[in-house]
């Protein structure tokens, strides 16, 4: 990496702090990954593809998708509504509430999965209730669906919290005073401004949710084909010695993890720069 | 001077508010609340008694003692290295900044699971290193040390992450002061920048620990879950909600649970200690428009 | 359309922000609301506009009641200071945006929308901007764009918030001048809120000086300079000598005649420094004084003098200047031309004055 400052450094220690920065990272993270991507190409293309589009695997994506994308598509709708409430309204209990949002980031992932499961088993509090409808949450792909909108709750509320905070009230007076109904000064002003921020929270959590393993397989049920996820996959072929699917597996993982940071990274950079183009060429000029 | 209100013109319908109030807390109760309350009450089910026998069965107790452990050998690396990458990419311009700030993000994208693997591949039996280790009958994977090593991939971000935005406002104006005032470059950093940003480093502490604590994923594919010696509390709990014992399941859950709610306590005390910080910073300051 | 405020008053917590403010705005006029931040200027036109509601006290538009009219009801348009513009839209969607939320039936089609648009482009002379954004706009541009914006939706007032408040010297002058004439040619009450007294003046055809959420005064930018209500307005408006009596016996003295205030009451002469004559000898009723510092300030030479403790600020033409020949040290005579005399008030004066 060229690593050339481009400005006089005045301040001490570029040198050793990037120095430090750089050997932890590449020991830890890049030297590891490329271990992954070595193993990985040490099958043949045709090998990789048929492990990678086996009939489990290509269940569990869907499984892993499906159910990522609807949780993220939850959280997306809710995440507004609590994103909103919590920096326009007020009501008792706001600030204990606004804090118990990270609970999903600090409560370890196996306890959010038994007590999920726990909650909506067929004798559970929620469950109770819902098995009579025909209902059923708890080990079936729906739970999946449950467990992942716990686990990507904070990422919408938390990105769309201070973009709300950042609306000029001026903006909402503006289009009042222009007769805009309050749904209109929503739809036209304010969703078009909150846009990238619900759309790199929805990512966040989407992105989350593909890898996420721990609150899942204790409320899915588990079934190959039915409700397995691709985590769960390379773990069982681990288990049963089967290294290089698991390898394969998770090289598919790794790949989409890429695009997903991609993803966010281009959508934040879309954020800071949309109608930015060819600012510098527009004086006052008349 | 008065705080601008929300005039009249951009409240919402009172029936509109009613309905947002009861969508959005409704949600919150049912997917945070209800899951935190049915953590304790499980825990409880068979009273105080069972709850205390279940922590204090020797298994529980050793895989407490790892937890503890992993985190005391990850936070230090950690706290070093969310301070000097964010040194780096916030007082400094160089090439490849972009990319470095989306490589330190990047075990937040990665699946526990894969990380997991990818130690067990290169340290593991069958993995790169793995006949050299057998050789020198070094034990990494199923044992601490491989459970250290992917605890700080999984955590490397925290630090880091709540560092870099905070500095880089913060701007280098204070250090520069300091250097031009004949302060030597250590002095500067603990007697300037460390004042500066320990709010943020602690905040950041505070969440790397969380997780440590709690990882599952990663740590089950390289601990080889071996009772009462590479179990870690949240192995703990799954293999003791396998086996059908919801209470001494529960029970280790409750325990980090409580932890998760000290995170959350710490991080708000942090936060409003943060904001009172920049509260002060900004009466100091004119206001900039009467309202 | 004519504007009616009767009685409004509005607090902020214990913050008394209006307090028995009445105003009446006629058809057509340009209106200033200038003075002090924190006076409740931007608060009063708030009100008029909707944003914010009054504790007590109506509105009237056209003497038709619209205190508790929605701000979306009443057909007024809102300048912002910082401009308020929609920042996802590009020029043109802004001015068109008033026109596009109409309800369907009042709705203009989207020929007729293009038209009015570009023609109210054209107005504030910017239709070579409507493809961009917000962003890519200077700050001038960007309030001729808020102002095309307002005017979209045909109001029948037009409201400014400090329209001037966040650009620079020479633009804002260029701006309020070019105001002045699009008022001139379109006639719809206007009231624009400012602390920069020179622009009220320049711009406005009445002014309402505030102060502490009250009006002071009323009237032609001539009268509330020349014949200033209060000590306030003439402290605010321009530079000014204070004198108290007790002090200044003999030049109190001179205007307690105008004023009728009780002889024996204590008093303060206010006198503008342009209306201080040099003399370089002793006149009757004239205070001696030295002179301090003498500045040429483009075509005015502006001197300080110094008459016991006291210092006194006097402005000359640079021809009356040249004659005198005014050095540091010197001993001088001054004589007022002309003198407004106020009851020394019991609370002390609000520091006011801006240079001008």
């Amino acid at each position: 990496m060229p690593l050339r400052s481009l400005r006089q450094k005045v301040l001490p220690g570029f040198g050793l702090s990037l120095g430090c920065a750089l050997v932890y990272l590449s020991l830890l993270i890049l030297l590891p990954l490329s271990g992954l991507a070595f193993k990985a190409s040490q099958l043949s293309l045709s090998e990789f593809w048929a492990i990678a589009s086996g009939e489990r695997a290509l269940a569990s994506y869907r499984v892993t998708f499906g159910a990522s994308l609807l949780a993220a598509l939850i959280n997306a709708f809710f995440g507004l509504i609590v994103a909103w409430i919590l920096v326009r309204y007020s009501f008792p209990g706001k600030r204990l509430i606004d804090s118990l949002v990270d609970l999903p980031f600090a409560l370890p992932t196996a306890v959010a999965g038994i007590t999920l499961a726990t909650l909506y088993a067929g004798n559970g509090w929620i469950g109770r209730h819902l098995e009579p409808l025909g209902v059923k949450v708890a080990f079936s792909p729906l739970g999946i669906v449950v467990a992942l909108t716990f686990i990507g709750l904070p990422f919408v509320v938390r990105t769309l919290q201070p973009v709300i905070e950042d609306i000029e009230p001026e903006i909402e007076e503006a289009a009042a005073s222009l007769g805009a109904s309050r749904l209109q000064t929503f739809l036209r002003v304010l969703l078009p401004a909150l846009l990238p921020a619900l759309l790199t929270g929805f990512t966040l959590a989407f992105s989350r949710s593909i890898g996420e393993y721990g609150s899942v397989i204790f409320i899915a049920g588990n079934m190959p084909l039915i409700s397995e996820i691709t985590p769960l996959l390379i773990i069982s072929k681990l288990e049963q010695y089967d290294v290089v699917g698991a390898t394969a597996l998770a090289m598919v993982m790794l790949i989409i993890s890429f695009v997903m940071l991609l993803a966010v990274n281009a959508l934040q950079w879309w954020a800071a720069n949309r109608h930015q183009a060819h600012a510098a060429s527009a004086g006052e000029r008349r | 001077m008065t705080k601008p209100t929300m005039g009249r013109a951009n409240a919402e319908p009172r029936w509109v508010r009613m309905l947002l109030l009861s969508l959005g807390l409704g949600f919150l109760f049912l997917f945070l609340a209800l899951p935190l309350l049915a953590v304790f009450v499980e825990a409880l089910a068979a009273g105080w008694a069972a709850y205390a026998d279940a922590l204090n069965d020797p298994e529980a107790r050793s895989a407490i003692g790892l937890t503890l452990c992993i985190a005391l050998f990850v936070l230090p690396g950690n706290l070093l290295f969310g301070i000097a990458s964010a040194w780096a990419i916030a007082k400094f311009d160089f090439r490849g900044k972009s990319l470095l700030i989306t490589l330190i993000d990047l075990p937040f994208a990665v699946s526990p699971v894969v990380v997991g693997l990818v130690f067990l591949l290169i340290f593991g039996a069958q993995g790169l290193f793995g006949p050299w280790l057998a050789a020198h009958d070094i034990k990494v994977v199923f044992a601490l040390p491989g459970m250290i090593v992917v605890t700080m991939f999984i955590t490397c971000p925290f630090v880091a992450r709540e560092l870099i935005p905070l500095m880089q406002a913060q701007g280098k104006e204070e250090e520069e002061a300091a250097l031009s005032l004949g302060s030597t470059a250590w002095q500067m950093f603990f007697r300037v920048t460390v004042p500066n940003i320990k709010w943020g480093l602690l905040y950041g502490v505070i969440l790397a620990n969380a997780r440590a604590m709690g990882e599952f994923g990663a740590v089950s594919v390289v601990s080889g879950h071996i009772r009462g010696e590479t179990n870690t509390l949240p192995l703990h709990v799954e293999i003791l909600y396998n086996e059908y014992n919801a209470v001494g399941a529960f029970a280790a859950a409750s325990v980090l649970a409580l932890l998760a709610l000290l995170t959350l306590l710490a991080k708000a005390i942090v936060e409003w200690r943060m904001r009172r910080e920049t509260r002060m910073l900004a009466v100091a300051l004119p206001p900039e428009r009467q309202r | 359309m004519s504007i009616e405020i009767r009685s409004i008053g509005k607090r902020f917590g214990s913050f008394v922000a209006l307090e028995n403010v009445n105003l009446h705005v006629p058809t057509g006029e340009l209106v200033a609301l200038l003075g002090p931040s924190g006076c409740g200027k931007t608060t009063l036109l708030r009100i008029i506009a909707g944003m914010e509601s009054a504790d007590c006290g109506q509105v009237l538009f056209a003497g038709e009641e619209a205190t508790h009219l929605h701000a979306r009801d009443r057909k007024v348009g809102f300048v912002f200071q910082h401009y308020a513009l929609f920042r996802h839209m590009s020029v043109f969607e802004n001015v068109a945006f008033g026109l596009r939320v109409k309800p369907r039936k009042l709705r203009p089609g989207e020929p007729e929308i293009r038209r009015r648009v570009a023609e109210l482009l054209q107005l504030v002379q910017l239709d070579w901007l409507a493809d961009r954004y917000p962003s890519q706009l200077s700050g001038g541009q960007r309030q001729r764009i808020a102002l095309a914006r307002a005017l979209a939706v045909e109001p029948r007032v037009l409201l400014l918030d400090e329209p001037f408040g966040a650009l620079d010297t020479k633009v804002r002058k260029e701006l309020r001048r070019w105001l002045r004439r699009l008022h001139d040619e379109l006639h719809i009450s206007s009231v624009f809120v400012t602390h920069d007294q020179e622009e009220a003046l320049e711009v406005a055809d009445r002014v309402v000086v505030m102060n502490r959420g009250r009006i002071e005064q009323i009237g032609t930018p001539d009268e509330v300079y020349s014949s200033p209500a209060s000590p306030f307005v003439y402290q605010f408006l321009g530079n000014v000598n204070v004198f108290h009596s007790r002090v200044h016996g003999a030049w109190a003295e001179v205007g307690r005649v105008h004023t009728g205030a009780a002889a024996d009451a204590e008093a303060m002469a206010f006198v503008r420094p342009h209306d201080i004559e040099i003399e370089r000898h002793p006149v009757a009723g004239s205070l001696q004084a030295d002179v301090q510092e003498v500045h040429a300030i483009g075509p005015r030479v502006r001197v300080e003098l110094a008459h016991a403790s006291e210092l006194i600020e006097v402005e000359l033409t640079r021809e009356r200047a040249a004659a005198l020949a005014l050095v540091r040290g010197q001993q001088v005579w001054l004589k007022p031309r002309q003198v407004r005399v106020f009851a020394t008030p019991t609370t002390t004066l609000e520091e006011g004055g801006s240079g001008i």
